[in-house]
């Protein structure tokens, strides 16, 4: 390589260059979105003690940890979608803990998985009911999901209750939240 | 996205909020694009394709794999944690998809915890933060990097870079005389051939990223479609499109799938009047959102009936965005926000935001329209200055400068 001062800098250089075009186009290249989830809540109209959940996680994230894309040709089709559904759930609700004011584990059930499709591609909707054992007025709840591998997933959240409607984006510092239900 | 999920669990599928409804006439679903306002559903058939996901087949994917598979047998490896982090980061860019800017961060995670990180993990999280337009904090670590270690050659390329896309010149400048010491001739020539193109001196710039490209035979791809990248903008600046567009041609050929050449050679294509070229270009990649907004630009050039859906597609991504608290887009949304949504107030307002920020010859210019659509040729000002001082050469930059009528622009000039 003309220029270079001594092949011992042509060694250095070919390591320092494998992360470094990229790194150099970086402030032209922009970034892009990054993994969303969206978690929506709503107290029962008659039942004030029960929550409805909708659970919408992108299937490109999903397919990143539990590895979706059965056939690895690069396209995920329903029936690849349909098998991993248990695994699917496991993973998921494994993320999402709702107590109540006594500190007890309140029930969520799994209702059903349907495919919601959003702006930048198709979703998992999980459905789901949140049950607890004692009546409570206020329930804590900590969201998790992806956390560990992702720290940039946000969960975007939003609650209708009675009172109104309220939002918060739930992140690694901002995981626990309480819902007033009454 | 946020505007699906607005419609609430009970009423999934029902009207859009306020703020989201779609253009009149709205034309039916494309198979190729997700249907707004569809209703969670289940789908006919088994064989129904939902996602594209990175396939198995990808090289790339199979060596993030095994090196993933090299950490989980040592995790307190540093160095195998670096590899990784960097192939995500790198992936990342290539794709066009922040995903793995945030798995990369998961994975030095362990080690920027820590009271005292080690120089490699701040660089790393420096180019996570540079890569999400976090440059501030970004510029803290790669000051704190070399800290730790003055000759680290890719911390001072990333501030140079940095420094670059900021508009700090001088600091560049200084930047890249450290690449040229701690990394030799031709890495450190390459990147003052960037750093001329912006400051008047394209000519210059190109003879020294041509001498970059004869002697690149030896260098891995990806540096050696920098380099074409590099010249092809450069030229353009000269207002050479027939030398921009073979050396676009030339760097997509050593990196097809590019999504920051794809983007540049779209944004060149689309000056020159070709929006026709810019949607099998970007055909397969929906997933990026810079590649998507050119498509919503060139399906609107070519007043085709999927224009407004591409541009509604486009405004549920920028509301996603909003949702999460990012705002890194702004070049891309005050483009939007004049292009497609004629809204030259909201553009201007975008633009002088994203200018505090990004000073790259197309923040110039997002400015520089928004302004001169909105009757506020004062609010361009503080570019025009800049562009005055800087020399900037940039044929569509020079063309909008001509039609502010600045005072500040005429007294610069008498005074020459």
């Amino acid at each position: 390589m003309k220029g270079l001062p001594s092949p011992l800098s042509l060694g250095r250089l070919a390591l320092l260059l494998s992360p470094l075009p990229l790194l150099l186009a970086a402030p032209i290249a922009q970034a892009h979105s990054a993994s969303d989830a969206y978690l929506t809540l709503s107290v029962d109209g008659t039942d004030e003690y029960t929550l409805h959940g909708q659970w919408d996680i992108a299937l490109r994230d999903l397919d990143f940890v539990l590895r979706l894309d059965d056939d690895g040709d690069g396209e995920l089709t329903w029936g690849e979608v349909k098998r991993h559904q248990a695994s699917i759930e496991r993973y998921a609700y494994g993320q999402l803990r709702f107590k109540d004011e006594s500190g007890a584990s309140c029930a969520v059930q799994p209702t059903r998985q349907l495919i919601d499709a959003h702006a930048d591609g198709a979703y998992a909707a999980l459905f789901f009911d949140v049950h607890c054992a004692q009546r409570s007025k206020a329930l804590a709840m900590s969201y998790a999901l992806f956390f560990p591998i992702d720290p940039s997933h946000r969960g975007i959240f939003v609650m209708h209750s009675a009172e109104g409607t309220s939002t918060a984006v739930l992140s690694p510092q901002h995981a626990n939240v309480v819902l007033a239900l009454k | 996205m946020g505007l699906l999920l607005s419609a609430g669990v009970a009423s999934a599928g029902s009207a859009p909020p306020a703020g989201a409804v779609p253009p009149p006439g709205l034309p039916p679903a494309v198979a190729s694009l997700p249907a707004p306002y569809r209703a969670p559903y289940l789908p006919a058939s088994t064989g129904e394709r939902l996602q594209e996901v990175t396939s198995a087949a990808d090289p790339k994917v199979l060596e993030m794999r095994s090196l993933r598979a090299k950490l989980d047998i040592a995790p307190r490896d540093l160095d195998a944690a670096i590899r990784l982090a960097n192939g995500y980061i790198d992936y990342s860019r290539q794709i066009g998809d922040a995903h793995y800017a945030g798995y990369a961060e998961a994975v030095i995670a362990p080690w920027t915890r820590l009271a005292a990180p080690p120089a490699s993990a701040l660089l790393t999280q420096a180019s996570i933060l540079d890569y999400r337009h976090e440059f501030d904090a970004a510029r803290e670590l790669l000051q704190a990097t070399l800290r730790l270690d003055s000759r680290n050659a890719q911390a001072w390329l990333t501030l140079a870079t940095l420094d670059m896309v900021q508009g700090r010149y001088e600091a560049a400048r200084r930047d890249c005389a450290q690449v040229m010491s701690t990394a030799g001739l031709e890495l450190g020539s390459a990147c003052l051939g960037n750093l001329l193109s912006y400051t008047g001196q394209a000519r210059q710039s190109l003879a020294l990223l041509r001498q970059s490209e004869v002697s690149r035979g030896r260098a891995p791809v990806g540096y050696q479609a920098w380099i074409e990248g590099l010249i092809a903008e450069t030229a353009e600046r000269l207002g050479d499109w027939p030398l921009a567009e073979a050396h676009y041609h030339s760097a997509l050929q050593l990196l097809p799938h590019d999504n920051f050449l794809l983007v540049a050679y779209a944004d060149f294509l689309l000056d020159r009047g070709r929006p026709a070229e810019v949607l099998p270009l970007l055909a397969d990649h929906f997933q990026s959102d810079t590649a998507f907004l050119r498509l919503a630009l060139a399906q609107a050039a070519l007043h085709s009936p999927d224009a407004p859906r591409y541009a509604w597609m486009m405004a549920a991504r920028f509301e996603a965005l909003k949702e999460r608290g990012s705002d890194y887009f702004g070049r891309e949304e005050a483009r939007f926000a004049l292009q497609l949504q004629h809204d030259p107030e909201t553009s201007l307002g975008l633009a002088q935001r994203n200018w505090q920020f990004q000073r790259a010859p197309w923040d110039a210019r997002v400015v520089l329209e928004a302004a001169l659509a909105a009757h506020q040729p004062r609010a361009a000002a503080a570019v025009a200055t800049f562009v005055e001082e800087t020399r900037l050469e940039d044929p569509a930059v020079q063309s909008l400068l001509r039609q502010v009528p600045l005072p500040a622009r005429h007294a610069a000039g008498e005074s020459r």
